[in-house]
């Protein structure tokens, strides 16, 4: 319990320090949700003009579809909010030798590297994503209750870590291969997969991939379809079991790593 | 050969550098094309046409839009050259006889050289998967306006990265400005859908904008979404969209340069 609530007080102090700093650069700020409001604008804009000319897309209406992307963009704006800058900013830090720095403070390395920075734009749009899916869900008349609101919200938090592992496995790279550029492309590349219905997803190998291998898919049609239909507990399984299994691997793999860092240069 | 043939020449060898790079974005591509075919093909199930064209018509919108991408979009000339800004690299430019304009598009356009090269072979790969889906038109008159149009295209995109590069004249940070434009130009060039599944009144004011003809028009004459009357009215005003990004550039450019302190270098 003392462990935890000092990590709290680290991850506060962090955070107090984030709000400060976007508070000083208000125009970057403003620019950057603007950014992040425009790309899901931009979303929504290409949902509504499919569904112009057809009901149902793999048996999603529209209002469903919008929940479903709702969803996909909250996971994504809590990810880029609360650790999206600290993580990438590793594998420059790992490069130049600037991870002493992280390696000299009071804490847990990957806590430590992972929660340094708090971004107010992505957490500003996360409010935007949430009324997407209150907006979508009223709109299906859907009236979940306080169970279905915590069941969602626990799915969403464990599609957060998913994406969060997946990201500190890939910039955790950055130990073996000095640098791991590209992955900002790749991350957004596969978070196209989660705007899709599983029920798109036909027999092949692209469901093998991105259904059953890497999980982006799943992340975001397991909260979405518990707000539809309720608890189905093989998709809660699923999803706790795949949390689990991605989060270990990932602390596997940055523990790894952190044994061959040997400061500037390495 | 020309100071500007030499830039061109530079700007292929130093492209061949980054190599794996554009490598990596075809693989990228080659992911986003599987998310349309999922995508579209999920919206065209019972539907035997939308908006009046078949799944293998849109697929195939697809397929060249993102192909034309890799033979005249700009990547990240905005980065480079307000880079040559920021970095003071700029200075070297304004004691010599060359243009920066006319400089930076020799580079771009062997750039464009090396990542269209990519882009075929993206598509190479790709063939063997969606080769049952692609339907090209076969009339003539459809490369002959074609060709010209994606030089246009070329010319827009490029003036339009140039004048966001420029701003670093003014602002120290300039991604925000420019993720936020891609956003703007990737909806209303019609990478995310074919724009003449908008709304025909919505359609009609944005096949008049400059961001219509930086994806959506030579790709439509392509692959046959639009009638030959349609082209030639639309060649015209591409026309006059490149002829006012290149002024807006220079503008721009003289502007900026007022404001400039060539600190560094």
């Amino acid at each position: 319990m003392g462990t935890l609530s000092r990590y709290l007080r680290i991850w506060i102090a962090s955070a107090k320090y984030s709000l400060v700093r976007a508070t000083m650069f208000r125009g970057d700020l403003f620019i950057w949700a603007s950014v992040e409001l425009l790309w899901i604008s931009v979303n929504v804009i290409m949902v509504t003009v499919i569904y112009s000319h057809t009901n149902t897309v793999a048996g999603w209406s529209m209002y469903e579809m919008l929940l479903l992307v709702g969803t996909s963009m909250l996971i994504q704006r809590f990810l880029m909010g609360f650790f999206w800058s600290g993580i990438f900013e590793m594998g420059r830090n790992v490069r130049t030798g600037h991870f002493d720095f992280v390696l000299a403070q009071p804490g847990d390395p990957l806590f430590m590297a992972s929660t340094r920075k708090l971004e107010l734009d992505g957490l500003l749009n996360s409010v935007v994503a949430a009324g997407l899916v209150i907006y979508s869900a009223r709109k299906l008349g859907l009236h979940p209750g306080a169970a279905d609101i915590a069941l969602y919200a626990a799915m969403v938090a464990c599609g957060v870590v998913i994406h969060y592992s997946a990201l500190v496995m890939a910039m955790s790279l950055a130990f073996w291969i000095t640098s791991a550029q590209g992955v900002e492309g790749s991350y957004f590349t596969l978070m196209e997969f989660s705007r899709l219905p599983r029920e798109a997803f036909k027999r092949g190998i692209a469901t093998v991939v991105f259904v059953w291998a890497l999980p982006v898919v799943v992340v975001s049609n397991a909260p979405a379809r518990a707000l539809l239909h309720g608890f189905e507990p093989l998709w809660a399984l699923g999803l706790c079991a795949a949390t689990l299994a991605w989060f270990a691997l990932a602390v596997f793999v940055f523990r790894s790593g952190l044994k061959r860092y040997t400061s500037a240069s390495s | 050969m020309t100071k500007y043939g030499q830039a061109f020449l530079a700007g292929l060898q130093s492209n061949l550098v980054y190599r794996w790079n554009f490598a990596v974005r075809s693989l990228f591509w080659f992911f986003h094309l599987v998310v349309v075919f999922i995508l579209w093909g999920a919206a065209y199930a019972g539907n035997p046409t939308i908006g009046g064209y078949t799944f293998k018509q849109t697929l195939t919108y697809f397929v060249v839009i993102f192909v034309l991408q890799f033979f005249v979009g700009a990547f990240n000339e905005d980065y480079q050259i307000s880079e040559d800004i920021r970095n003071g690299l700029i200075n070297q430019f304004l004691l010599k006889p060359i243009n920066y304009f006319a400089y930076r598009l020799s580079v771009f356009t062997a750039a464009r050289v090396v990542s269209g090269a990519f882009g075929v072979l993206a598509l190479a790969v790709a063939l063997p998967f969606f080769r049952g889906y692609l339907e090209l038109p076969h009339d003539g008159w459809r490369i002959a306006l074609g060709v010209p149009a994606m030089i246009l295209t070329g010319v827009i995109q490029f003036s339009i990265a140039y004048c966001f590069g420029l701003m670093a004249f003014w602002f120290l940070e300039i991604q925000g400005f420019v993720i936020l434009s891609m956003a703007v130009e990737t909806l209303l060039g019609g990478q995310i859908v074919p724009l003449d599944l908008l709304p025909p009144a919505v359609f009609n004011v944005v096949r008049f904008l400059p961001f219509s003809y930086e994806a959506y028009f030579p790709t439509a004459i392509l692959t046959g979404r639009m009638g030959f009357d349609m082209a030639v009215q639309g060649l015209a005003i591409q026309a006059f969209w490149a002829f006012v990004m290149v002024c807006l550039a220079e503008a721009v450019w003289r502007r900026g340069l007022r404001r400039h302190t060539a600190a560094g270098g």
